[in-house]
């Protein structure tokens, strides 16, 4: 099994599909290195504002969104996975 | 993808808009008395509990995010006008589309629409009891002319009243004042 299909990057997909009302997403579709913003899967900033929100409910985890850190946090899944294995309160 | 933002009635409305402007050319007129009740009800709620609300239902909870997001979507780049007017958005609807064809606009696409109304809300006000939208495209070329005399008695013309009137279930519609269609 390849690092991109564990549990927390599973669990991590689930959240952004759930949260962001992706209809049409299916997990498997999310490639962990592809941009999540922009092009890739064309996310907007109005759901880097909701998935902010929803990694501080999840994991405890609070972001500042004007932080270039966060743009980087945000790049891809898999950066996404590193910074809630980082930082994650439970 | 946007759409994902909107609620069934909101998509509804938006499907209608690009049936009657399909060129995405004309003024867009979108009228709703409560607009998404069921969405703002729920951010009242979180506020209430403390909690932090929806950054998306947010930027959604503004009267023209529907035409906003059909905007987007379909880079539709004319006038867009929302309205909301206690009941009188059909006269008001005609108002705006007015002043827009004397403007010179060739035709005007407005929709009427209603969305779910929340049980905590239901005996408050008025409302058609379901989620509706109706749309149409005005003119001030030849066609089945729309005729405004004063009504007997103002009423608050909602969408299922507005397509009754158009499928000619009704022989006037009343709002402020009392709309006919002629001959075709």
């Amino acid at each position: 099994m390849s690092e991109t299909h564990d549990d927390l990057s599973i669990e991590l997909k689930q959240l952004i599909i759930e949260t962001l009302e992706l209809e049409d997403v299916a997990p498997g579709d999310i490639d962990p290195d592809a941009p999540l913003f922009g092009e890739g899967l064309g996310l907007d900033s109005i759901d880097a504002l909701e998935l902010g929100l929803a990694l501080q409910k999840r994991f405890g985890i609070k972001l500042d969104a004007e932080a270039e850190e966060t743009r980087r946090h945000f790049s891809n899944l898999n950066a996404l996975k590193a910074l809630v294995e980082a930082r994650r309160a439970d | 993808m946007l759409r994902r933002r909107l609620d069934a009635t909101g998509r509804a409305t938006c499907d209608i808009l690009g049936v009657l402007d399909p060129n995405a050319d004309l003024p867009l007129v979108h009228a709703s008395r409560h607009g998404d009740t069921t969405h703002t009800l729920e951010m009242l709620e979180a506020l209430e509990r403390g909690e932090p609300i929806s950054p998306t239902r947010f930027s959604m909870s503004v009267h023209n995010a529907v035409l906003g997001v059909h905007s987007i979507s379909r880079t539709h780049h004319r006038p867009l006008q929302a309205l909301g007017a206690c009941g009188d958005e059909f006269d008001a609807i005609l108002h705006e589309a007015k002043g827009y064809l004397v403007e010179g606009h060739r035709a005007v696409v407005a929709v009427l629409s209603e969305g779910p109304l929340p049980s905590a809300y239901q005996g408050y006000t008025e409302h058609p009891g379901t989620a509706c939208a109706v749309g149409m495209r005005l003119t001030l070329d030849r066609g089945r002319r729309l005729m405004a005399s004063d009504p007997v008695r103002g009423a608050h013309p909602t969408p299922l009243e507005v397509m009754a009137w158009l499928n000619g279930d009704a022989p006037f519609l009343d709002g402020r004042h009392r709309w006919q269609l002629g001959a075709e």
